[in-house]
């Protein structure tokens, strides 16, 4: 019996030198993938993110629908702690960043009263979108990035910004809506020869925006100028 | 082999007969069903929500399920006494604890697959009929509770039931916090605690290798790769659970 129960510690031993092994693969593709469940450094946060354990998302979506909540009856200032905590409970969450961005930047904007009041949001908004950005799972996708690049186009009126994050947009898997955006913007920021090329990606390669792409690229030849 | 599987089929045979399990289903099965009422968000919200909270209810119960099946697999034979005339007849103990392995494992499996089942069928009502991803999440959540399952049973050979669901429980809890402790024996400059953190982190099981949910319904990929070495991970951990719940069933006095 004494010799059988060595023979079950040596296995036991050997499998856990296994586990270890295939720990190690596991953690390296947790890096790889983005998968890594990280520890939050805030104090308050920490202890938030050990009770939750395995259901951070649950969470995340009661918050949701308490954000939903506030927004329909209109207490759209109690809505932002809420997103900054589904922010950091799901942050691959990606309507978070673009839901929160446009609500400082929009609704929050049309809210407050005095042009510094209003530059604070637009601000705040951009500041938001840019923090959603730093994680590395959102970085390799459009939504952000035409996020940034409609508030700085449509909202600021920064048209280099909005090129910049446009373009980034387009490297990625995206609806057509971007391509059509950013040759706007190619106008605005005065490249037209961008802008005419852009035209004709879009004329080329998506049908629903034939008509509009080939008044765009003949205004822009003949007038210098499309966007209204 | 034989010996093996009538041990397994009668353990699942006698857990269908328990109400508990089917309480326990039921209550997944309402919980998947509830998430169908977030039908006020826009689509893609609602979507997010139903996966969420579909897979945390199929993980959820199904660990009580697993840890239920499990203690009661082999408690029960010795409280009722039936164990005597089972090891009379000519089954090896090996046989009664991989026998009840298998059983407990057919009670997650059909309670798993009704859950899962009810899910996918959720999602293409919702006209987004389940995607890769959705199977590959549920194929770890179900190796996740196969792997509850056995550690389970592993302790029910030489602990009371009472502190074997204190234990299952908070093994349960521990194993999905493990990941958060790798961060910090990252940091760690201390030679000595860092091996002995290190070697604590090899011995409870994590859990959450098998948590993929929160990034598939979000739309981040998971490889295949990352799913073969978590299943792998699951496969190891349950021969040592094993191995352990067969060492001190072989040295206890039944």
């Amino acid at each position: 019996m004494r010799k059988k129960g060595y023979r079950y510690f040596v296995i036991i031993v050997i499998l856990f030198v296994g586990i270890h092994l295939v720990q190690i693969q596991i953690d390296y593709r947790k890096k790889l993938e983005n998968l890594e469940t990280a520890l939050v450094l805030l104090p308050g946060q920490m202890a938030g993110s050990l009770v939750l354990g395995g259901f951070k998302g649950l969470a995340a979506d009661l918050l949701w629908l308490q954000m939903e909540s506030y927004w329909h009856s209109g207490q759209h200032y109690k809505i932002l702690p809420l997103l900054e905590a589904i922010a950091w409970l799901q942050p691959s969450y990606i309507l978070v960043w673009t839901i929160g961005g446009w609500h400082m930047a929009y609704n929050i904007y049309a809210e407050v009263k005095t042009e510094e009041e209003k530059q604070y949001w637009y601000e705040q908004g951009i500041k938001f979108l840019k923090k959603g950005l730093s994680y590395p799972f959102n970085a390799n996708k459009y939504d952000i990035y035409f996020e940034l690049g409609w508030t700085y186009y449509h909202k600021g009126k920064d048209y280099p910004n909005a090129v910049k994050y446009l373009e980034k947009a387009t490297k990625y898997p995206h609806p057509d809506y971007v391509d059509d955006v950013l040759a706007h913007a190619y106008e605005k920021n005065g490249q037209i020869d961008k802008a005419i090329k852009q035209w004709e990606f879009v004329r080329d390669n998506y049908t629903a925006f034939f008509d509009i792409a080939t008044r765009m690229i003949n205004d822009l030849k003949t007038k210098g100028k499309a966007t209204p | 082999m034989k010996r093996m599987w009538l041990v397994g089929l009668n353990t699942f045979r006698e857990s269908i007969r328990k109400k508990t399990l089917y309480i326990i289903l039921i209550f997944a099965l309402i919980v998947i069903g509830a998430s169908k009422l977030f039908s006020f968000l826009t689509a893609e919200e609602e979507l997010k929500m139903i996966k969420d909270v579909s897979f945390s209810a199929i993980e959820f119960f199904g660990a009580l399920i697993a840890i239920f099946g499990a203690l009661y697999a082999v408690s029960a034979e010795i409280e009722r006494r039936t164990i005597y005339t089972l090891l009379t007849k000519p089954i090896r103990r090996s046989d009664f604890v991989i026998g009840k392995f298998f059983g407990v494992s057919m009670i997650i499996f059909v309670n798993f697959v009704l859950a899962a089942a009810f899910f996918i069928g959720l999602l293409i009502f919702k006209k987004s009929p389940p995607d890769i991803q959705v199977f590959k999440t549920l194929l770890l959540i179900f190796f996740e509770l196969i792997l509850i399952g056995s550690i389970t049973l592993a302790l029910s050979t030489f602990t009371s039931d009472a502190f074997n669901i204190i234990c299952s429980f908070f093994l349960y809890i521990v194993g999905h916090l493990t990941s958060y402790g790798k961060e910090l024996i990252e940091r760690m400059e201390n030679i000595v605690m860092k091996g002995l953190t290190d070697m604590l982190y090899t011995l409870v099981p994590n859990y959450e290798n098998f948590n993929i949910r929160d990034k598939i319904v979000v739309g981040l990929d998971v490889s295949w790769s990352y799913v073969g070495w978590t299943v792998l991970y699951g496969i190891l951990y349950m021969c040592i659970a094993l191995y352990i719940a067969l060492y001190f069933f072989e040295k206890r006095e039944v």
